[in-house]
């Protein structure tokens, strides 16, 4: 019993290699869709010290103006820019509407009001789009179909022409995130804002213009992440629970931390689909993802309570 | 005392005014899902369903002179959300339409109290076939045992199924584990080895872990009991690893052509058993086109009115109208209770004459019911997606119900067990 829980998934691994990366590429894709939500939760949270509870929403949203604005008639790409303008819209008046009155309020009211938020953006898009499942524009968008199929050690490795363009995607608007973060007077100022309030408010950094480029930036994110999640398995309401899996994430990397995000997002991601193929399938009857990303975060939590790359609160007394 | 007096009279009073408004209209909810993760798949049978009796109130004025109320309770499939519902409604109601295997598990024992009949077509729990046992409960005109057996009997007309592999994949869900019980004594008796694979609710769109489990796994068959967002996660993965289409086989929920649409003709060769069918040139169609869409009373669109899950909600209020209807002639009445349609539920007789007579010819197979047999097993046709459409592409088959009776009266007589006092039918024997 030991040896087959201990020794015989590495056997597995080894004596397969080909499903191994199988197992890998399925993993990494799925964390970096993960790494993304997380990223949006991040954003927010860091200069607002706002837990984003609709940022699952905003992806469906985001979605759903895409394909529906296509649908009336819209060319793909010019769809792509109006839904960015709805989604720049969106982020003046959460702002405007939602957060402004609430500043100095305690971080459990606005947490409260993202409710609000997610439960109105249910609404208005159930309203306006309907809550059918809808295709992706993929095809119109320039998202390649098909894949590529490998050989590796005689076995089989296929890799989704869509999957791969997740992945490029998504490091590319990573990497220009960071950069924007770290090379930019608005990017230091979110930055800034993260690290001080006080501070950062003393020298003149505008609260109400970094709230709106943060939301709006997270709605940019929400938009990437609902053409990729859509293109997969068509955009619906149910696009909303994959936030969810952003959760572990944050708990694992730290709800401060953009590398703990993405490290935490990739970890979780090919964490969680080996646990289930080599020991929750054979072991545990299956569909092990639901919790095993969870057990995973709260076990760093028992020794990191602010997770693997969160900031250390030191409160003096 | 006489503040006591006037506030009776003025309950009394009011409960027969009540009464007499009440009275006006067969009042028969539908506990709806229309937002959530499964709306994709519950807005077009919500929306058939509603249009058949927006078009009997238009053409026929109702059933027997009284219009039908259908109203809706918004659910988003919660099991919680659907028992508040159901109180909600309870009230007037005639009979409940859960709409959900979770929300009619939780509801099941409070009907028996409240003694309103639970509607739960082709869906439910599979032992409310036993009348004797669930005097209330209906799952006609098929349940999910009836599925199971006829998709065997499907894949056994292949070839045996001794020594192969069939893969169950199923929401992990009181409705996906519906089956189970059947699948593993038929895999028993069959010699096929069942791997059930679950799907959490939070992994309904991203099934790649189900599906390389597929892949090391190579089963012959997958079946598929899915439903909402899992029909099309699990439709694209299984596209995307190249799993033979032919190979898999969906229970009647998991036949959406949306879900389809969605892979086009990768998704050539799926199949789904089904105890309904989309006949765009039977009566009933032409009707509601005529009196509820061309009329602008209906939510629906052409695409989703051509597909195999609008018809099935007209189905299934044509269906819920015939008991009503049965209900109105043996008490001689328009304005019968929920006692008196539950009795026309258990007398229903849809034989190919009265599907025509109806308006439903190829929309759904002959299926009667008694006090006993609570379901009917009317058996069902298997569809195949073409690549643009679900067609035909067997004859009516049936399910061999007599393999599982002793299941169905065993699992039927524990849940009694378990919930006792629980009243039963004595006065209908199980051979009725």
């Amino acid at each position: 019993m030991l040896y087959d829980f201990l020794i015989q998934p590495f056997v597995d691994m080894a004596t397969a290699p080909d499903f191994f990366l199988q197992v890998l590429w399925e993993g990494l894709v799925s964390g970096v869709l993960y790494a993304l939500i997380a990223l949006g939760f991040v954003l927010i949270f860091r200069s607002s010290r706002i837990f984003n509870f609709a940022q699952g929403i905003m992806v469906v949203f985001a979605a759903l103006t895409l394909v529906g604005l296509h649908a009336m008639g819209v060319p793909a790409w010019i769809a792509v820019a109006l839904t960015l303008a709805v989604m720049f819209v969106l982020a003046v008046t959460i702002e405007r509407v939602v957060l402004r009155p609430l500043v100095g309020q305690p971080d459990i009211i606005l947490f409260m009001a993202t409710i609000g938020i997610t439960l109105f953006l249910i609404g208005l898009g159930e309203t306006i789009f309907g809550g059918e499942n809808k295709v992706m524009i993929s095809e119109e968008l320039g998202i390649p179909t098909g894949d590529t199929v490998l050989e590796p050690w005689g076995g089989l490795l296929i890799l989704q022409h869509l999957d791969i363009t997740v992945v490029v995607v998504a490091t590319l608007l990573v990497a220009g995130l960071l950069a924007f973060l770290n090379y930019t007077q608005m990017g230091r100022a979110i930055r800034a804002l993260g690290d001080d309030h006080q501070a950062a408010l003393s020298v003149g950094i505008s609260l109400q213009t970094i709230w709106v480029l943060v939301w709006f930036i997270a709605g940019i994110i929400a938009l990437v992440t609902g053409i990729a999640w859509g293109a997969r398995a068509g955009v619906s309401f149910a696009l909303e629970v994959i936030a969810y899996k952003a959760l572990p994430v944050l708990m694992l990397g730290g709800l401060e931390s953009i590398t703990g995000a993405i490290v935490g997002g990739l970890m979780i991601g090919m964490l969680e689909k080996l646990f289930e193929i080599y020991w929750g399938q054979p072991f545990l009857g299956g569909n092990t993802e639901t919790w095993f990303a969870f057990v995973l975060a709260l076990i760093v939590l028992l020794f990191r309570p602010q997770g693997l790359f969160g900031e250390r609160i030191i409160e003096r007394v | 005392m006489k503040t006591i007096t006037k506030l009776a009279t003025a309950a009394v009073l009011g409960t027969t005014l009540g009464t007499a408004a009440v009275a006006q209209e067969l009042y028969v909810p539908n506990l709806a899902y229309r937002t959530g993760p499964f709306a994709a798949t519950g807005i077009p049978l919500m929306n058939g369903q509603a249009d058949y009796f927006t078009m009997l109130n238009e053409r026929d004025g109702g059933i027997g002179g009284l219009t039908v109320n259908a109203e809706e309770c918004e659910t988003g499939y919660s099991t919680e959300k659907g028992v508040e519902c159901y109180e909600k409604t309870k009230g007037k109601a005639i009979v409940t339409q859960p709409w959900s295997t979770g929300i009619t598990l939780q509801v099941l024992p409070k009907t028996n109290v409240d003694e309103i009949p639970i509607l739960a077509p082709g869906y439910g729990f599979s032992p409310m076939a036993d009348g004797t046992v669930f005097q209330w409960a209906f799952n006609m005109p098929a349940g999910y045992w009836d599925a199971a057996s006829m998709i065997v009997q499907y894949l056994e007309e292949e070839g045996s199924l001794e020594g192969k592999k069939v893969a169950f994949l199923h929401l992990d869900h009181p409705y996906g584990k519906e089956p189970l019980p059947l699948l593993e004594t038929l895999s028993e008796n069959k010699g096929f080895e069942l791997l059930p694979i679950p799907v959490g609710l939070k992994e309904m769109q991203n099934q790649s872990a189900q599906w390389l489990q597929i892949r090391r796994e190579r089963p012959d068959y997958v079946v598929m009991w899915g439903w909402g967002a899992m029909n099309a996660g699990a439709i694209t993965e299984a596209v995307k690893t190249k799993f033979p289409m032919e190979n898999f086989i969906g229970v009647w929920w998991a036949g959406h052509d949306a879900d389809l649409r969605l892979v086009g003709e990768d998704g050539k060769g799926y199949k789904s058993i089904s105890w309904s069918f989309p006949n765009l040139e039977a009566p009933v169609m032409q009707d509601i086109r005529e009196h509820v869409i061309d009329a602008g009373l209906s939510n629906t669109n052409p695409e989703e009115s051509s597909g195999v899950f609008y018809s099935r909600g007209i189905v299934i209020s044509a269906i819920l109208a015939e008991g009503i209807r049965t209900a109105q002639e043996e008490y001689g009445t328009a304005e019968i209770d929920a006692a008196q349609l539950r009795w026309g539920l258990e007398n229903i007789n849809m034989t190919e004459e009265r599907i025509t007579e109806l308006g439903l010819d190829g929309m759904v197979p002959p299926f009667s019911t008694s006090c006993a047999n609570h379901t009917g097993h009317s058996g069902g046709w298997m569809l195949e997606w073409d690549g643009e459409q679900f067609v035909k592409v067997s004859d009516l088959m049936n399910a061999n119900t007599d393999t599982y009776q002793d299941l169905i009266s065993a699992k039927a007589t524990e849940y009694a067990d378990e919930n006792a006092p629980w009243p039963t039918n004595e006065e209908c024997s199980a051979t009725n």
